[in-house]
């Protein structure tokens, strides 16, 4: 081993240059100049602007968009994680099981997650669609009266319409992840149980979901950033409305930026749902990995 | 035994209510699309009625063939600049145990938990300050760009399983650093390659939010992008059967695609977990 230091030479940071060029100019530099807008009063056209210090801030902090969007947005991330992981499971769980058209449902279950959210929005919109949407006309079909049937429609129900969506679109992924994890389990401590007349249900918590863990683990970070970052299904299927309902963080961003050209105020915003996530997501990251470490 | 296969028809019942209920919305958004305009019928009554028409105006008016060849020139040169990029950012960072190296990598990961949406007001300044005009491929630089987090971060994790006695051998045979990362260790990165490809190409391929911000051009416009012209449809009952037939069309790339490889794309999704 002697050779390592001639085989490992610096020259090989060499290599990370290209992609940290565009890295730097195309995400962190931008990150740094959402920083410094928030602190002017820019409107994203005219070069002359100047410093007002914390203005945006006060004016964020007291507009009811932001605290129903920061409302939303964690309401939606908290559902949109513990339906999720919890569907998932249940279906890798079925799937592993040595049955027949294992592979069939597997390729159906995943099939969602392969559209685009345009594609998603749409077809859901008329899933909702009040009177002769597909669930108005089964509730018809049924007998029921599906006149005041209008999840989207109303602001108590839209947002929980869009959360159903976007689990449906995760299962897939979700469930996948769970199956690779389920796969890598040593049969042999499956068998160990079984012998030592260990219960199905008792198979399942006590050993298959603690072997789970950096799967479970990998689920909850990617519903998490999914869930913070949600955008395109109030943006296709509610517009974020009624009213403010299905506002979430990203999409507030977006109407101040690009709908009401209050290009300062929504830099705030952003620098405000920044901090918001990256305390989140940073609390998360050194809980699991603390759990994961005591496993 | 009897437990047994009681319990694994559980699992196919189990199995095949969910299948229905989700699936639901994909066999009425099927088999509507195959309807003509004129049919009012509810599109619950599935397959009652067989016709392309309503395929021959959505596969006009989303000016298909053009969106579908814009989609795929900017997906793949995208997925195949981030496969080059994103391995050899990582090759320092799976390698060396320096502080540098630990930088590059905090400074790659911490991209991940960053919203597109969120940078785009600033990011839309950048690319205009640097005098690139809207065309069909400015959303590559952000595809590009958004895909280098996860991307060095899975191929910094498969060059740590790479032996180091294989580069060793290969410096004694003589072999410098760019051949022995481009011959010897990126072959050894296939599964990750895979992993890349699938996931990124996903996303890439059905993104319309950068084309929304970056493309003004009609003949520009990738897939998804075209979708937006039929924003409207979803609340009109009269429209839906051509505005299923533009969501068929627009899934449909993706789905054939799947179909053929499917135990790639699988192990695509799958690898980034574990080895994450």
């Amino acid at each position: 081993m002697k050779n390592k230091s001639l085989v490992l030479s610096s020259r090989m940071y060499l290599f990370a240059i290209p992609a940290l060029i565009i890295y730097l100019t195309f995400w962190i530099y931008p990150t740094i100049r959402l920083f410094y807008y928030s602190l002017t009063d820019f409107n994203g056209l005219s070069p002359n602007y100047q410093f007002v210090g914390l203005d945006n801030f006060r004016q964020v902090t007291t507009s009811p968009m932001l605290t129903d969007a920061i409302g939303n947005t964690l309401i939606f991330t908290v559902l949109l994680v513990i339906f999720g992981n919890f569907i998932g499971l249940a279906l890798a769980l079925g799937l592993n099981a040595k049955i027949k058209g294992m592979g069939f449902y597997r390729s159906a279950a995943y099939l969602p997650t392969l559209f685009s959210a345009i594609v998603i929005g749409f077809m859901w919109t008329y899933v909702y669609m009040p009177d002769r949407g597909l669930i108005a006309s089964l509730m018809h079909l049924v007998g029921l009266d599906g006149s005041n049937f209008n999840i989207l429609g109303q602001s108590s129900t839209a947002l929980h319409g869009l959360i159903i969506v976007a689990i449906w679109r995760s299962i897939g992924t979700t469930t996948i992840i769970f199956l690779a994890g389920l796969q890598t389990i040593d049969h042999s401590l499956i068998e160990a149980g079984e012998i030592d007349g260990c219960s199905q249900w008792n198979l399942i918590r006590r050993i298959k979901i603690p072997l789970l863990r950096s799967a479970i683990t990998i689920n909850i970070i990617l519903g998490v950033i999914a869930g913070l970052s949600t955008f395109d299904l109030p943006f296709i299927m509610t517009s974020g409305g009624p009213g403010t309902a299905t506002h979430t963080l990203m999409f507030a961003i977006y109407r101040l930026a690009f709908n009401e050209q209050r290009f300062s105020l929504a830099a705030a915003f952003s620098v405000v749902s920044f901090a918001i996530i990256i305390v989140i997501t940073g609390i998360l990251v050194l809980y699991m990995n603390k759990r994961e470490v005591e496993m | 035994m009897k437990a047994k296969n009681r319990g694994k028809l559980g699992i196919h019942v189990g199995i095949i209510i969910w299948l229905i209920i989700s699936l639901a919305p994909l066999l009425i958004v099927f088999s509507t699309s195959f309807r003509t305009v004129s049919n009012a019928t509810s599109p619950i009554q599935i397959f009652n009625e067989f016709s392309l028409e309503s395929y021959k105006l959505a596969f006009g008016r989303m000016n298909f063939t053009e969106s579908f060849f814009n989609s795929l020139i900017t997906t793949g040169i995208s997925v195949a600049v981030v496969v080059v990029l994103a391995s050899m950012a990582a090759y320092p960072i799976g390698r060396m145990k320096t502080k540098g190296s630990k930088f590059l990598h905090i400074l790659f990961i911490s991209g991940l938990v960053i919203p597109a949406q969120m940078v785009v007001i600033t990011v839309v300044q950048t690319i205009s300050g640097l005098g690139i005009p809207n065309t069909r491929f400015t959303p590559m630089i952000m595809f590009i760009t958004c895909s280098l987090p996860f991307s060095v971060f899975l191929y910094s994790g498969f060059i740590k399983s790479v032996p180091f006695e294989v580069e060793e051998s290969a410096y004694l045979d003589g072999a410098g650093i760019g051949k022995r990362f481009f011959q010897i260790v990126f072959p050894l990165l296939a599964p990750a390659t895979v992993s890349v490809i699938i996931t990124q190409g996903i996303w890439i391929w059905n993104d319309f939010f950068f084309p929304l911000i970056f493309v003004s051009r009609r003949a520009h416009h990738p897939l998804p992008l075209a979708m937006l012209g039929f924003m409207g449809d979803s609340q009109n009952p009269t429209q839906w059967s051509v505005l299923f037939a533009a969501c068929v069309l627009c899934a449909i790339p993706l789905v054939a695609a799947f179909a053929l490889m499917q135990k790639k794309f699988v192990e695509g999704v799958a690898a980034g977990s574990v080895k994450g």
